[in-house]
């Protein structure tokens, strides 16, 4: 397991349209075979922001890949984003 | 000889260009749009043939698998700003020639001058660039060389390495044999914050922005050096180590207090800084 690898995926998602639907559609399938903890794959896809936020996911492409992929109104997300990580202040981000 | 004309430094915040042009804007924005006329304005009259572009992507492209500290472009044309950036930003496209024996020029000489940098044949330009370019040049008659810094991901240079490179990219300019009036073009930013605790709909560090305004205003390259860690740039906001490039800027002008300094807070943005240094043909400084 690896930041870097956490960082890939929410990268790719965020640009690639294609691997966005995959993920939509089955983020578990989209996953296999990526070198990735058990805490790593949950939090991806549960898109548990908070969690991925604690393991020091960057910060930048995990907000980008949070507002892309949220199943629900995002009316109101980035307010809830920004109280939900709050508590774990500023996490270590390098790979 | 190529000639430095002008060095400008504005931001790239990809909600601006919107703000500006939305109805009714409020005061601070107003003087935003007017401030980056000046820009404009700037550098039009030092009638630059190149502008060399110096910003930052946003790991749309430079990524963790390959991350160049330093990177020259030099495909024959490129545009932005990436796909996502439109859809989210609703950006306007920018189009434009690179100079290729401008890029080539300067990466023959960068060794010389104690900068290796990394180079690339294939790229786009995303909203770091695109949005100074709209502001300073909407014209996209001028070609450019994109310069690619890393700011995103750590470890980045520290800040007297970036000053190192800008006095090298002076130097590296200076020797070229070309006739070029070259332009400086660079976007940075001060406190900002995305996807952290803080809110991003303003400054992230009040502070923090108007320490180091005041200090580049005043041509204290030292002190800026000094101050901008990484740990001092990331309390103040997760994305304010983008404030680096304007530390590379300090050294392209060795040093020297800009010419026109400004800085204002609008209400619902960050901070929207300027700095510009007016340089003509024989001034060394």
């Amino acid at each position: 397991m690896t930041r870097y690898q956490v960082d890939k995926v929410l990268r790719q998602v965020i640009n690639d349209d294609t691997a966005l639907e995959a993920f939509q559609r089955d983020a578990a399938a989209f996953l296999e075979g990526r070198d990735l903890s058990d805490e790593e794959r949950k939090g991806l896809i549960d898109i548990d922001y908070p969690a991925l936020y604690k393991l020091g996911a960057h910060p930048f492409i995990l907000s980008g890949f949070t507002m892309r992929v949220w199943p629900a109104d995002r009316r109101g997300l980035q307010a809830e984003y920004q109280e939900r990580i709050a508590p774990h202040g500023y996490p270590d981000f390098e790979t | 000889m190529a000639e430095l004309v002008e060095i400008i430094g504005i931001t790239h915040n990809p909600y601006l260009p919107g703000m500006i042009a939305g109805p009714d804007p409020e005061p601070g924005i107003c003087q935003a749009e007017a401030d980056y006329a000046r820009m404009r304005q700037k550098m039009a009259d030092a009638r630059p043939d190149v502008l060399v572009v110096i910003a930052s992507d946003h790991l749309n492209q430079w990524f963790m698998d390959n991350m160049p500290p330093f990177l020259i472009g030099k495909a024959p044309r490129t545009h932005g700003p990436a796909p996502q950036e439109v859809r989210t930003f609703r950006l306007t496209p920018y189009e434009a020639d690179v100079d290729i024996e401008v890029a080539k020029g300067l990466l023959r000489e960068s060794s010389r001058f104690g900068v290796d940098f990394a180079f690339s044949d294939e790229f786009f330009i995303d909203h770091a660039f695109t949005v100074p370019l709209g502001f300073v040049r909407p014209e996209m008659d001028i070609p450019i060389v994109p310069i690619f810094t890393n700011v995103m991901a750590p470890p980045i240079p520290p800040a007297d390495r970036f000053y190192q490179v800008g006095q090298a990219i002076r130097r590296m300019i200076e020797v070229l044999p070309s006739g070029r009036r070259i332009g400086i073009l660079s976007s940075g930013h001060l406190a900002v914050e995305v996807g952290g605790p803080k809110s991003s709909s303003y400054s992230a560090d009040v502070e923090f922005d108007e320490r180091m305004m005041k200090l580049i205003a005043a041509g204290d390259a030292e002190t800026v050096v000094k101050e901008a860690t990484w740990e001092r740039m990331l309390q103040a906001g997760n994305v304010t180590p983008g404030f680096s490039n304007y530390v590379l800027l300090m050294g392209l002008a060795h040093g020297r207090a800009p010419d026109a300094v400004g800085l204002h807070f609008p209400k619902k943005t960050a901070a929207v800084p300027y700095m510009a240094w007016d340089l003509t043909q024989g001034d060394a400084r």
